[in-house]
């Protein structure tokens, strides 16, 4: 464990040494504050479109940091030959790919806990009620709005009264908050698969730019199709329906890791049974990618 | 000199360079008409633009839903109306049922898989209400940026503008744009005429712009094959409506027989008539009565 | 006195697309028995397959056949590797870290305690002459220096033996004088020393015994002074002679 931390260390050392997260953070932060600052028909509450391009922001660069550092850590080890001097030590091969996997992955975790302060802070500056479940809020607006009092309106301003006295408001801000972390953490636990997989991508195809593509290709391609893989199948002739049906059985399903849609719309958290048992998915994935990754690298001779 | 010459040779390849763009530029804006536009947008996606307008548009009607939308993997056909454009028209049962049918698109999970991961998915289906109605309006105007030329995306924004928001303001504003764009939109004359009715209260403006609708209706679809008729029968209902409570009854009535042909429901309309005439009978009777 | 160093007809194949059948010889049943507390020079010419032994020693390739032992212990345990140092042909080190962040992670890895790491590093890096560079990071170096961090490294376990590939290559006469004192320093403090080279005055000078290989064969072991007996005539044309080469020349 020991050399596993060590090597993991020196990962992270050198992500922070390298610029690519500050870069990948000011665009991302560059492009939110600059959407933001952009008023649509002066109104100041709307938040939600900001909140949507912040988080795609987020996750597409959490994904460019997860795929580009880790598909180059083994490559690069090879190419610099810094690999000899370290498994020259009493290091296994074992430990070699745990520390890499665990450098990445901690690195990762870092760059999204910066990634969602910064959306938490976005999120919160615009309309700070209005992040609250759906229905407490809307009020501000409803009196400032049309000039006809609907019966709608009422309920609204009446419970807009409510809030006031605490409870309501207080745990509809815990649930936004939840919702957050809940986002985070699967956002997280997702990162691992990802990297597990990139990490066996590097050792099957050594060259990184071609693991780089192939990994991207891959694991864009599962976000945004792979729960729609057995309608698709539904639609095919038989032997390509199996295909793909073995296809939607098989992959690691990321896009249930994506709750966006959750954080940006005020739904309510998922249910912990749930989160737990999507984490679990996660680390039974994590823990196949990295011991093929192992079962790979374990005899493979290296040289250049 | 010999310390010179790569900067010579520099000054001399950024003339070359000077020189040629400079004989090649007014050409270029004969090879392509993005060139002559100034809108950046245009220029760097070319028709392309209307693709994606057409994606924030969808994503307006997303953001309606709060996120409950359907995939084209979900979708048995093309869906014809977005839930949020319906909204804005008089709700209609049928049209309700319909629209609940289509957003009932989740059925029942067909394996595990599918039913863990809809833990994870908004999977309720609710409109936006209470003035969260903005959060659609970044998306329409995205979309009419990108696309100037959808009328759509201006009458529907300025229908919660007007309606929910009580921004009639920015929704007059943002009509008059899209009237710019689109000076022979009979929709957009339309919308503008019920921001003048109901927004600011001012019957006589309303008038003009539906009259103004009315005859560039005529001069467009008129000679159609297939003219809109719908279009048609919403401006003529809305106009007769308002002769009728400016008193001017005939004319009312006019509208309302002009509305009839085209209209699915003529007998509504045909009552309508009726009660009308009623009025004028009654009128005529009592002379003194104040007309409005 | 002990072996802590044996090779066992090690056989060693690349997969290599020149030949017909599809594989490359890079060592051919290789006897090697090194003892405690020698200096034992590696010589042969380019390609005869010095690294590729002291790949197989370190783990990095595999053998065909045949077997390797460190201490007793197969190679293929990363324990064989506890009390080794080892110095690559080309040294690249992390770029990004200093010499000491380097040093300070590989004793991590050795599991020596923190204290006891502060101080082997400052006596390595007085050793190897690189105070002064300490705290920068390693791309900034020179070639000499990286050779000389890569010395420092391999020392940093305080190892009993120590595997150098050409540990001298690349050096000033400076840098060559110092490297063989540290291994003669070491030879002293009873350390066993292994390491390939190609300088024959080197290797005369330094080592107790020497081996010469050629195209993954031993041609002849022991030390410089039978052997020079044995065939009578000076360490280099001996090997010149073992590898082949005939002065006239057929062509
Ligand atoms: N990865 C590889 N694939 C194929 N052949 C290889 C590989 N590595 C080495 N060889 C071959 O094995 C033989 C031995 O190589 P090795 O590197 O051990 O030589 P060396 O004695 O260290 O030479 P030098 O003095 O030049 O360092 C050479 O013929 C080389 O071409
Ligand atoms: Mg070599």
């Amino acid at each position: 464990m020991n050399n596993v931390l060590a090597i993991s260390g020196i990962v992270i050392k050198e992500l922070y040494r390298r610029k690519d997260f500050y870069v990948l953070f000011v665009l991302t932060a560059l492009i939110t504050l600059l959407l933001g600052s952009v008023s649509f028909f002066n109104d100041a509450k709307i938040a939600r479109y900001l909140k949507e391009v912040c988080l795609l922001l987020i996750w597409i660069s959490s994904l460019v940091i997860a795929i580009s550092t880790t598909a180059r850590q083994i490559p690069a080890e090879r190419e610099n030959r810094t690999i000899f001097p370290l498994l020259a030590k009493p290091v296994t091969r074992g430990q070699f790919i745990m520390g890499k996997f665990l450098g990445c992955w901690l690195a990762c975790g870092v760059a999204l806990v910066v990634f969602y302060l910064f959306f938490g802070v976005v999120s919160e500056s615009r309309g700070r009620g209005d992040s609250s479940a759906a229905g407490l809020s809307a009020t501000a607006a409803a009196t400032d709005a049309s000039s006809k009092t609907d019966e709608h309106d009422h309920a609204a301003a009446g419970s807009e009264h409510h809030n006031e006295h605490e409870t309501p408001e207080t745990t509809g801000q815990r649930s936004v908050v939840l919702n957050y972390v809940q986002a985070l953490w699967l956002h997280w636990m997702m990162l691992g698969v990802v990297t597990a997989m990139v990490l066996l991508g590097s050792v099957v195809l050594s060259a990184p730019s071609v693991s780089i593509t192939i990994s991207f290709i891959g694991i864009i391609g599962i976000l945004l199709l792979g729960e729609h893989l057995n309608k698709v199948a539904l639609r095919q002739p038989q032997p390509l329906q199996a295909i793909i049906y073995t296809g939607y059985f098989l992959i690691p399903h990321l896009e249930w890791f994506d709750i966006r849609d959750r954080v940006i719309y005020d739904q309510p958290a998922i249910a912990f049974g749930d989160c737990g048992l999507a984490t679990l998915y996660a680390i039974v994935y994590t823990g196949l990618f990295l011991f093929l990754t192992w079962f790979v690298f374990r005899r493979k001779t290296l040289t250049l | 000199m010999r310390r010179a010459s790569p900067y010579l040779v520099l000054g001399l390849l950024l003339t070359i360079c000077f020189a040629v763009a400079t004989t090649i530029q007014p050409r270029t804006r004969a090879w392509s008409d993005r060139a002559k536009s100034g809108d950046v947008l245009k220029m760097l996606l070319g028709d392309g633009r209307r693709m994606f307008a057409n994606h924030f548009f969808e994503q307006a009607d997303v953001s309606f839903h709060s996120g409950y939308y359907p995939s084209i993997f979900d979708r048995r056909e093309q869906p014809g109306k977005t839930a949020m454009a319906s909204g804005k028209d008089e709700h209609d049962e049928h049209d309700e049922a319909a629209h609940e049918k289509e957003m009932a698109f989740r059925g029942q999970p067909r394996d595990w898989i599918e039913a863990f991961g809809r833990h994870f998915r908004v999977t309720e289906h609710t409109h936006l209400a209470h003035g969260q109605e903005r959060e659609i309006l970044p998306w329409l105007r995205i979309s009419a940026e990108l696309d100037p030329q959808r009328v759509d995306t201006y009458t529907v924004a300025a229908y919660w503008l007007r309606e929910k928001l009580g921004k009639i303001k920015e929704a007059e504003e943002f009509l008059r744009e899209g009237q710019r764009n689109n000076p022979d939109s009979c929709e957009i004359l339309f919308e503008l005429g019920r921001l003048y009715r109901d927004g600011r209260h001012d019957p006589q403006r309303a008038r003009n712009v539906w009259e103004l609708a009315l005859r560039k209706w005529n001069a467009q679809e008129s000679g159609k094959a297939e003219p809109n008729y719908f279009q048609l029968e919403k401006i003529a209902v809305h106009l007769a409506r308002l002769e009728e409570e400016a008193g001017r009854f005939s004319r009312a009535i006019s509208l309302l027989e002009l509305g009839k042909k085209s209209s699915p429901n003529p007998d509504a309309l045909q009552k309508q008539v009726d009660e009308i005439k009623e009025k004028m009978r009654a009128r005529e009777s009592a002379p003194q009565a104040p007309a409005y | 006195m002990s072996v802590i160093l044996k090779t066992e007809k090690l056989r060693v194949e690349y997969a290599s697309r020149e030949s017909r059948s599809g594989t490359k010889v890079a060592l051919n049943g290789l006897d090697l028995e090194v003892r405690a507390g020698e200096v034992f020079g590696y010589l042969g010419p380019n390609g005869a397959g010095k690294t590729t032994t002291m790949n197989v020693l370190l783990g990095f390739v595999h053998a065909t056949g045949g077997e390797a032992r460190l201490f007793g212990v197969d190679v293929r345990e990363p324990i064989a590797r506890q009390r080794i140092g080892y110095l690559p042909e080309l040294t690249y080190y992390y770029k990004f870290l200093t010499a000491e962040e380097l040093l300070r992670f590989y004793a991590r890895i050795f599991g020596i305690p923190r204290g006891e790491a502060d101080r082997r590093i400052d006596s390595l890096l007085k050793l190897v002459e690189l105070e002064h560079a300490r705290s920068r990071p390693i791309k900034t170096y020179s070639k000499g220096m990286q050779q000389r961090v890569g010395l420092a490294q391999a020392l940093i376990n305080n190892p009993d033996l120590l595997i150098l590939d050409e540990p001298t290559s690349g050096l000033d006469p400076l840098g060559r004088m110092k490297v063989r004192e540290i291994i003669q320093r070491l030879k002293s403090e009873g350390k066993t020393v292994f390491f390939s080279s190609h300088e024959l005055g080197e290797a005369e000078s330094v080592c107790d015994r020497v081996a010469i290989i050629c195209q993954g064969e031993l041609k002849a072991v022991g030390k410089v002074s039978d052997l020079v007996a044995q065939y009578q005539c000076d360490l280099e044309k001996l090997f010149l002679k073992l590898i082949g080469y005939q002065p006239q020349g057929v062509s």
